[in-house]
């Protein structure tokens, strides 16, 4: 029998739900923003206290009122089945919101039809009331690992004509109908609802309450409970009160679990199209049917993910052209089926599955064509393997410094973060993390990571990462051994510093460095003008890119910045009247605040305690010491807070704002003079609105970076994300030596950069893993670039003539000429100040060979309206 | 509360033009004998004596309704009446020539026409037009009570968060107009009238000309879509920063200033070239979601931790819950744009095809608020559409507390609605122009003058209404849909 016909036999054997089930002419969701998701795939089962660092870093993102995590792969021994049964039966649970119900579901809906080898009602806090802030009672979730009994799968089989599938693939297929029975009967939308199934898969499950995605873990007792993935989901729905959690992420296909960051546009027509094919939704989330959709593909149609990813995030525009006819043609027959059901509007899926037939874990995440929501991926390799995926980079590092408290394996920093480019042929704007077994251990497997096309993601190969207790014995050998760093410091040289331990990273083992990491720490805490040497060399450990050798370079960065951190953390706070430079304030002492005395000039703030926005934000306490005349910042220990910058208006002339951390959204929006220098990734929104001053970013940025920018310099060192310099006008000057996603300076306004306006330097480069600059692919790989621009102009470095007309809408490109390198020479000049990367054998050497500017860069303008523009 | 704010004065302002368009005309025929008894029987000034009878102030006249006709009381009948047929070329349904002349009319002397025109609604055949006040006879009402008795206040923070509270005089304040789309005499006309009523007045998207600087306190600076002029100063200038999402007039399309209004003046404002079209992005592409909108709450609060936050946005289907999201996030001001409003640059289509009619808007925005039990926590404003005082109380009985203006004071102005705001350099009546000559067709201070007397005249009509329904505040109006009847469900 065709395959065809057996995926038609599926969707017809589904008809029967649908029997009875009241039909609405218009489905209305509900309301609901975007949402904060996390998650990450470990290649060890670890605790679920790991999923609340995270959970709770993202709380700006949800309202409280709907949190839900998803678990998956686990150690038989803390359920209390065999390892079997885990990995053969369903782990059924249904969350019950009217006690007495379970009698009657289980005589209908499941002792008839399943053999249970286990069941339980999980355990949680007696009462929840103890747990802060939980206003809601969760639902008592009653488990049970069953199979479908021999002779009812076989009679369903034969009633709905679904003889050509495999056993395995009929229960599968038995399960999810069954579920959507039990649903369909116990949970309406708009009437009764006493229970629900809350997941069915095969060695994970789902728990979601009315609360925050943390409470989740509290509540059910989940902090040693341990799993290869956790995902977890902060709702942010519109409506103020809620008063089950049915509507809460993540939802089930069959094997899978989903989260969702966004919300769809055509929710209707995607429910049409999943209508035409049987299925109908039940909660009325975009949730909801996204998993619906992703089931649909992978497990009725059978595709392969790549195709999964493909009917869900199409491949567009150029993106479409650049792919193989061979690809092209797949492409288009995918499209042209199932484009009703492609949700269109911002959204970004994490999705945890059970490839069951692969014997193998996935975490995944995709993002929508646009890219119009955020998500950052992050992997970090080594003895412990972690992939990470969530809306924002500090929850990434919440996540890997709870990890690497509790297991010193595991590192603060992860290897490589990134950005999908959604719907592209570069990436396909989609990742993979998968767990698959080890013959070594049953409870060890192997992550490795794949783009849509299956390209891995990999990490340097034979660097040994840096574990905190053999570092520290390894010292101990050493005997006390100094090194000679004493002249550095006495000639002031924080430049041969920084050479110095460079070279020790080649020469030493961890243990050497951890010592002379140390020596530079006792070094800085004598006087200011040393610290002054210690923190310079240091950040260039930090911001630079060079050779790590046999180290790992997130190991180089995790001990910088712990002896960062001790340093910061020595000097006094505001009380009292001690002599020095320095003051440090944090979350205890913020009350202290006053204006500098004595030789006072920089506050160095300890973030780490204050909350991301609002009135006791520490963006706001900056502000506040700004206006009592402090000049010079340090912040340290951020976790996402956002506002940095913000606040101090015109007249800050002067002021310098150092960040280290992870910086959060909205950093330098608006700044009008002052100057920001970011010692690592940013997030979105950076420079907003921006003035004058200057920003400079060792690193990437996020979405909408410098949105409506009026002016001021700005460097970014790695990418920017999509949407940058949309509608800025005036005068910003920008160097983005990496590249961007998509729609590079749409609606740029900024006059003529001959004659005072702005401009866009990109150079379309990226540091290999040996620190050195390699031009990308290519330097700009979005379909639009420039779009209905009207003034400004971006001169791209482009020797091999990759951007085309085709990506320009209302732009042209032409020729450099003299005075436009004239006018991009000293900002390059400043750039390779900033970033070590040369004008000369850099930007200008192609292939070995140096090159004429004129030749290596190309200058992207409007084109000319024919406007007489003389009066 | 002070109930006994000082009002501004009405000042009579006639028309800057020689001939002010009327809906009749008296015509005077060579039989005249010059005998003023016109004179003598007109109520309303329409003839005048010097050296000889004339007919002066055609516009003036009432025609028909006139309790002493002079051309009836003509001994030779020299006088005739007719219509003045440019009175019937003007408007639209929507702005009828009816109400262009009474609202001239209220910007001239401050009170409403006393006969002849129909003040109150339009011809639209819909909306307003279809909705009538219920008004007990007069003898049932507290028409007695002294207007300083009434109050039309409107506090705007009712949130009771560590922001200031801002109490307006008058229950409605301007909306958001550009620099650029309108002049920047026709920009200091509003600001300098919401400064006198003791109300508001915003400045659109197009900057925040320094011109505005003396009248901070009655300025909302908007943070719109194109994010044109908006700056860290200029937010920290102000007591009230506007989001705008969407405009009823046009949700879905962004702002549009068309290449010819965009002179060396607006230009220098936007920081923009010269000649070349402006365009605002449809959203913001930074605000997709509620919790992004939130973010971007804070974000304002982070630069000026002392405004009130508005969001405008206009009315989709789902608008009930944008407006609890948008509370949630931490808004004073919920206002709601529907799809009557926009100046002729709006694209007809737009306007008349896309957003939902604020008369459905607000009372399904106005309930969810109520059952969300956070309705006494924000302040709702309505706008799009509202041509008259009667228009104002008729969305205040439908759940809003207050109302935006906008073509309204245009045509305090002397608008005409010919509909060509963003063609060439804009406006031939010197209102909606960029262009320095065309913008001297109006005196800043006759212009201010004009909105102060149409917003008095408001002013008291809506005093008037609620003394017929005897209330005592506007307040009480809120939410009365009792007070309402819709010509299509009466009661036959």
């Amino acid at each position: 029998m065709k395959k065809h016909q057996i995926i038609q036999n599926i969707i017809g054997s589904r008809k029967l739900l649908s029997n009875n089930f009241p039909l609405r002419n218009y489905y209305k969701k509900e309301g609901e923003g975007g949402c904060g998701v996390t998650g990450f795939a470990s290649s060890i089962p670890v605790r679920g206290k790991h999923i609340f660092e995270p959970s709770r870093q993202m709380h700006n993102r949800g309202n409280g009122l709907g949190g839900g995590i998803a678990s998956m792969g686990f150690d038989p021994g803390m359920l209390g089945v065999s390892k079997d049964t885990l990995e053969d039966d369903y782990m059924l649970q249904i969350a019950v919101r009217e006690q007495g119900v379970m009698e009657d579901l289980e005589k209908r809906f499941i002792r008839p039809c399943f053999k249970i080898d286990f069941s339980e009602i999980i355990p949680h806090v007696e009462d929840f009331r103890d747990i802060p802030g939980l206003t809601i009672r969760p639902p008592d979730i009653w488990r049970y690992f069953v199979r479908v009994k021999p002779q009812v799968l076989k009679e369903f089989m034969e009633k709905s004509n679904l003889l050509q599938l495999t056993k395995r693939q009929a229960e599968d297929e038995f399960v999810f109908q069954n579920s959507f029975r039990i649903n369909k009967t116990y949970y309406d939308a708009y009437g009764s609802q006493s229970a629900f199934v809350i997941s069915h898969g095969r060695n994970f499950f789902i728990l979601k309450i009315v609360g925050y995605a943390e409470q989740v873990v509290q509540y059910y007792k989940l902090e040693n409970f341990k799993a290869h993935i956790w995902i977890a989901h902060q709702r942010y729905p519109t409506k103020g009160r809620v008063w089950h959690p049915a509507g809460a992420h993540p939802f089930i296909g069959l094997n899978e679990a989903l989260v969702h960051n966004g919300d769809f546009a055509n929710y209707h027509s995607v429910v049409e199209y999943l209508g035409q094919r049987n299925i109908y939704p039940l909660f009325l989330t975009d949730t909801e049917v996204s998993v619906l959709l992703f089931d649909l593909y992978s497990r009725t149609y059978g595709y392969p993910l790549e195709y999964v990813i493909e009917a869900l995030a199409p491949t567009m525009e150029r993106d479409f052209d650049q792919l193989s006819p061979e690809k092209q043609q797949i492409y288009r027959a995918i499209q042209t089926t199932h484009i009703h059901g492609s949700p269109d509007g911002p959204w970004f899926f994490i999705i945890a599955r059970n490839d069951t037939e692969n014997r193998r874990f996935q975490l995944i995440g995709i993002t929508d064509t646009s890219m119009l929501r955020p998500q950052v991926f992050a992997l970090h390799d080594g003895e412990v393997q972690v992939g990470l995926i969530c809306s924002e980079k500090q929850a990434i590092d919440a996540t890997l410094k709870s990890l690497a408290d509790e297991d010193s394996r595991i590192g603060t920093v992860a290897d490589r973060y990134w950005n999908a480019r959604g719907g592209s042929h570069t990436d396909g704007g989609a990742f993979i993390f998968n767990l698959d077994e080890t013959p070594s251990s049953p409870f060890e497997r192997k992550l490795t990571c794949v783009d849509k096309f299956g390209k891995p993601i990999t990490v340097p190969q034979g660097q040994a990462p840096y574990i905190p207790d053999s570092a520290q014995s390894m010292a101990e050998d050493r005997n006390g051994k100094r090194f000679d760093i004493s002249r550095f410091f006495n000639n002031q040289q924080s430049g041969l510093l920084y050479e110095y331990v460079k070279k020790g990273i080649k020469d030493w083992d961890y243990g050497a460095l951890l010592e002379c990491l140390g020596q530079i720490k006792s070094c800085a805490l004598k006087n200011n003008a040393n610290f002054e040497v210690s923190l310079t060399a240091l950040t260039k450990l930090l911001d630079l890119s060079y050779p790590t050798h046999d180290k790992k370079r997130r190991s180089i960065l995790q001990m910088t910045n712990e002896t960062l951190t001790s340093m910061f953390r020595h000097f006094p706070y505001l009380e009292g009247g001690k002599n020095g430079i320095y003051r440090l304030i944090d979350w205890e002492t913020r009350q202290l605040l006053r204006e500098p005395i004595k030789n006072e000039k920089v506050m160095i703030i300890d973030a780490s305690l204050f909350p991301p926005e609002g009135d006791n934000s520490d963006s706001r306490l900056m502000t506040e010491a700004f206006h009592r005349g402090w000049k010079r910042f340090i912040v340290f220990g951020l976790k996402g807070q956002r506002f940095h910058g913000c606040g101090l208006g015109p007249g800050s002339v002067g002021v310098r704002i150092d960040i280290y951390g992870s910086s959060g959204d909205y950093l330098g929006s608006g700044i009008d003079g002052l100057s920001i220098y970011v010692h690592g990734n940013t997030q979105d929104q950076v420079g907003q609105i921006m003035k004058s001053g200057k920003i400079i970013i060792y690193g990437d940025t996020g979405q909408t970076f410098l949105y409506g920018a009026k002016g001021g310099e700005v460097y970014v060192m790695g990418n920017a994300a999509g949407r940058p310099l949309i509608n800025a006008v005036g005068k910003p000057r920008v160097v983005i030596n990496g590249t961007c996603l998509d729609y590079l300076a749409e609606s740029f306004m900024a006059g003529d950069p001959l004659d005072g306006g702005g401009f866009v330097i990109l150079n379309g480069i990226e540091f290999d893993d040996y620190g050195q600059v390699q031009p990308q692919p290519v330097p700009y790989p979005g379909s639009n670039l420039f779009s209905l621009a009207s003034g400004g102009a971006i001169y791209i470095r482009d020797p091999f003539l990759h951007v085309d007309e085709e990506q320009l809408n209302g732009g042209e490109i032409v020729n450099l000429e003299d005075k436009d390198w004239k006018l991009i020479l000293p900002i390059l000049k400043e750039n390779e100040r900033l970033f070590g990367i040369s004008v000369e054998k850099d930007l200008l050497t192609v292939n070995g060979k140096r090159m004429s500017p004129l030749k290596t860069y190309r200058k992207v303008r409007p084109k000319q309206m024919g406007i007489d523009q003389s009066d | 509360m002070n109930l006994n704010k000082e009002l501004p004065e009405v000042v009579i302002t006639p028309s800057r033009f020689k001939n002010p368009i009327g809906k009749y005309r008296l015509h005077r025929t060579n039989e005249c004998i010059e005998c003023g008894k016109c004179l003598e029987v007109c109520p309303y000034d329409v003839h005048f004596k010097i050296g000889r009878v004339r007919t002066k102030n055609h516009y003036r006249c009432v025609g028909p309704e006139c309790p002493n006709p002079c051309y009836e009381a003509c001994p030779v009948e020299a006088l005739s009446l007719k219509r003045n047929p440019t009175f019937d070329t003007m408007g639209d349904f929507r702005w009828t020539p009816d109400l262009l002349v009474s609202t001239w009319y209220m910007a001239e002397t401050g009170a409403v026409p006393p006969k002849g025109l129909e003040y109150r609604i339009g011809d639209s055949g819909g909306g307003f037009d279809r909705l009538r006040l219920i008004l007990p006879p007069p003898h049932r009402t507290k028409l007695a009570m002294p207007d300083e008795e009434v109050h039309v206040g409107l506090e705007l923070n009712r949130r009771n968060d560590s922001f200031p509270k801002i109490m307006i005089d008058v229950p409605f304040y301007g909306a958001g107009m550009s620099y650029g789309s309108v002049s920047i005499i026709t920009m200091l006309s509003r600001v300098r009238a919401a400064a006198a009523l003791g109300t508001f007045s915003c400045t659109g998207e197009g900057g925040y000309p320094d011109e505005l600087k003396p009248y901070d306190d009655h300025v909302i600076t908007q943070v719109a879509t194109g994010l044109f002029g908006v700056s860290e100063e200029t937010i920290q200038r102000v007591r009230i920063v506007e989001f705008k999402y969407a405009q009823g007039a046009k949700p879905g399309l962004g702002g549009h200033l068309l290449g010819d209004k965009v002179t060396p003046a607006v230009a220098r404002m936007r920081e923009a070239v010269v000649g070349y079209p402006l365009f605002s992005p449809f959203p913001f592409h930074s605000v997709y979601s509620v919790e992004d909108h939130k973010k971007h709450v804070d974000w304002i609060k982070a630069i000026n931790p002392n405004a009130l936050i508005s969001v405008k946005v206009s009315t989709p289907t789902d608008v009930d819950m944008v407006a609890i999201g948008s509370y949630y996030a931490g808004a004073h001001i919920i206002h709601l744009d529907g799809s009557y409003g926009g100046t002729g640059a709006a694209p007809d289509i737009a306007k008349k095809n896309i957003a939902m009619p604020i008369e459905y808007a607000v009372p399904i925005v106005h309930k969810s608020l109520q059952k969300e039990g956070v309705r006494d926590k924000i302040t709702l404003i309505a706008s799009g559409g509202i041509r008259t005082p009667h228009d104002a109380a008729k969305i205040i009985a439908l759940g809003a507390d207050g109302v935006c203006t906008g073509t309204a004071e245009l045509v305090a102005l002397e608008c005409i609605r010919c509909h060509n705001c963003e063609s060439g350099r804009g406006c031939a009546r010197g209102i909606a122009t960029t262009d320095p000559a065309l913008m001297r067709l109006i005196d800043l201070n006759w212009g201010t003058q004009r909105i102060i007397n149409l917003f008095m005249a408001w002013r008291k009509e809506l005093i008037r209404i609620l003394k017929r329904l005897g209330m005592k505040s506007i307040g009480e109006l809120v939410g009365r849909t009792d007070c309402l009847v819709h010509l299509d469900y009466m009661n036959k």
